[in-house]
């Protein structure tokens, strides 16, 4: 699928920009200089390139958890460099080592449910957890520290995909899982873009993964696109 | 050494038989340290989340600041208490001085310090990955706040801990402002300054295992409240 095929007016447009950071030698160093990038609303977008590259800073910028240096941001045909939580609450990151509240599993997915004012009832909850194939009935009373990283990771994405994001960013979310987990996962991403449409941006350096589920890679070097 | 022994076996004979002198100073002390405590937790949580959380200029002074007034003396938060509250000064209107609200001012002076550097220290130091965390679970500035503060809140009960033992055992403020008055504002350290000094060391052996026992008491209690905090 080319991004030509979704909506025209694209959901994210990136224009001249740049992300800086301040080094531990006092200097600011820039870690991203995107010259143009727009992803269409219902896209896959792959994001690859080296370690340290940049591409989770880019996630970062999309997650609008930070605004850029320069340059301009704008989602869904509005400048969102300074984003508030009304466009904020549209996206969601996932990381590679994502962090779970102290809190049970139940309390840790219903989270932004109830930050919305939205129903967490239990069914809800339930759905979300067989969507990244754990056991309810096992699960979701469960504290946090009785859980395996792969678990852990799991419970994440559920308390993403409870939200039901317009985008579901992925920064690296099978990399440190073993092959259940991992396969749990992207079964649970690709079933939530089936059914609903959500954009999706992942960065992985499982390249096979990326050619089979995404519209299109774009390749990250230095901060820059190649 | 008799004199001890037998100060700690009159001292039980005083708790046992439910002396109303004890219990009076028992109860000024557990109703001053308790309002005390809950205003400095109340007031310095969201403070110190603000001094851990935010970056504006003269943070860093602000740190030291609520660090140096951690060794605050008792007795000058006192003096300066009392001459805010005495008829001369800017609060005397109210008619606090003398009175056991009066005290717990002074004594939230002196837990605010310890609330809010213990609370600043938490959040500055909690896992970097939270805040993305909450942002990206769609949370707002207040929802950050909260749920932060939730976050470190085996930190708060150490610091609500820590005030506690702070504020229970002052002589000085409650000295200087309460006024050590019978029935009224007389605390335990203050009673047992007193009946020391009087040569009553029963009275003053009974009134420092109560003294103890509350500290005992609160620790128990919030040692048991973070084990349910644990699991939900």
């Amino acid at each position: 699928m080319n991004p030509a095929d979704h909506d025209t007016a694209p959901l994210y447009s990136l224009r001249n920009v740049t992300q800086q950071y301040t080094g531990n030698d006092g200097a600011r160093h820039t870690a991203l200089d995107i010259a143009g990038l727009d992803i269409a609303q219902g896209e896959i977008l792959g994001v690859a390139g080296a370690n340290g590259s940049g591409k989770s800073t880019l996630m970062r910028l999309l997650a609008f958890l930070e605004p850029p240096a320069s340059g301009s941001l704008f989602f869904d045909g509005s400048d969102a460099c300074a984003a508030g939580t009304t466009v904020r609450r549209q996206v969601t990151l996932l990381t590679q080592e994502p962090y779970l509240l102290h809190r049970s599993v139940a309390a840790n997915i219903a989270y932004g449910l109830r930050a919305r004012g939205e129903d967490a009832s239990h069914s809800r909850l339930a759905e979300a957890l067989q969507r990244v194939r754990l056991d309810p009935d096992d699960f979701l009373r469960r504290p946090w520290f009785r859980l395996s990283g792969g678990e852990a990771q799991r419970v994440a994405l559920a308390a993403r995909l409870v939200l039901r994001p317009r985008v579901l960013l992925l920064d690296e979310p099978t990399a440190s899982l073993d092959e259940d987990s991992s396969a749990a996962v992207r079964h649970a991403v690709l079933t939530e873009r089936r059914e609903r449409g959500t954009t999706l941006v992942i960065v992985s350096h499982d390249h096979g993964w990326l050619r089979d589920v995404t519209d299109r890679i774009i390749r990250i070097s230095k901060g820059r696109m190649e | 050494m008799s004199f001890i022994l037998d100060g700690m076996t009159q001292a039980f004979g005083l708790l046992m038989d439910g002396n109303p002198e004890t219990w009076s100073a028992v109860y000024a002390t557990v109703a001053v340290t308790t309002m005390s405590v809950a205003a400095s937790v109340i007031l310095g949580a969201p403070l110190g989340f603000l001094l851990g959380y935010c970056s504006f200029p003269g943070k860093r002074a602000l740190r030291m600041l609520a660090d140096t007034l951690l060794s605050f003396p008792t007795v000058v938060i006192g003096l300066i208490v009392y001459a805010l509250l005495s008829s001369r000064g800017p609060l005397g209107g109210a008619g606090l001085l003398f009175t056991l609200p009066g005290v717990a001012i002074g004594q939230t002076l002196l837990g605010l310090p310890m609330v809010i550097a213990l609370t600043a220290n938490a959040v500055e130091y909690a896992d970097t990955r939270l805040r993305d965390t909450l942002l990206t679970l769609g949370a707002s500035g207040g929802q950050v706040l909260r749920a932060m503060l939730w976050e470190v809140r085996y930190h708060l009960l150490l610091a609500a801990v820590a005030a506690y033992g702070r504020i229970v055992s002052e002589v000085g403020i409650s000295m200087m402002v309460g006024g050590n008055i019978k029935w009224h504002t007389r605390t335990i350290t203050t009673a047992i300054a007193l009946e020391t000094g009087k040569g009553e060391f029963a009275m003053g052996i009974a009134l420092g295992v109560v003294l103890m026992v509350i500290a005992f008491l609160v620790n128990l209690s919030l040692s048991g409240l973070k084990r349910r905090a644990v699991i939900r």
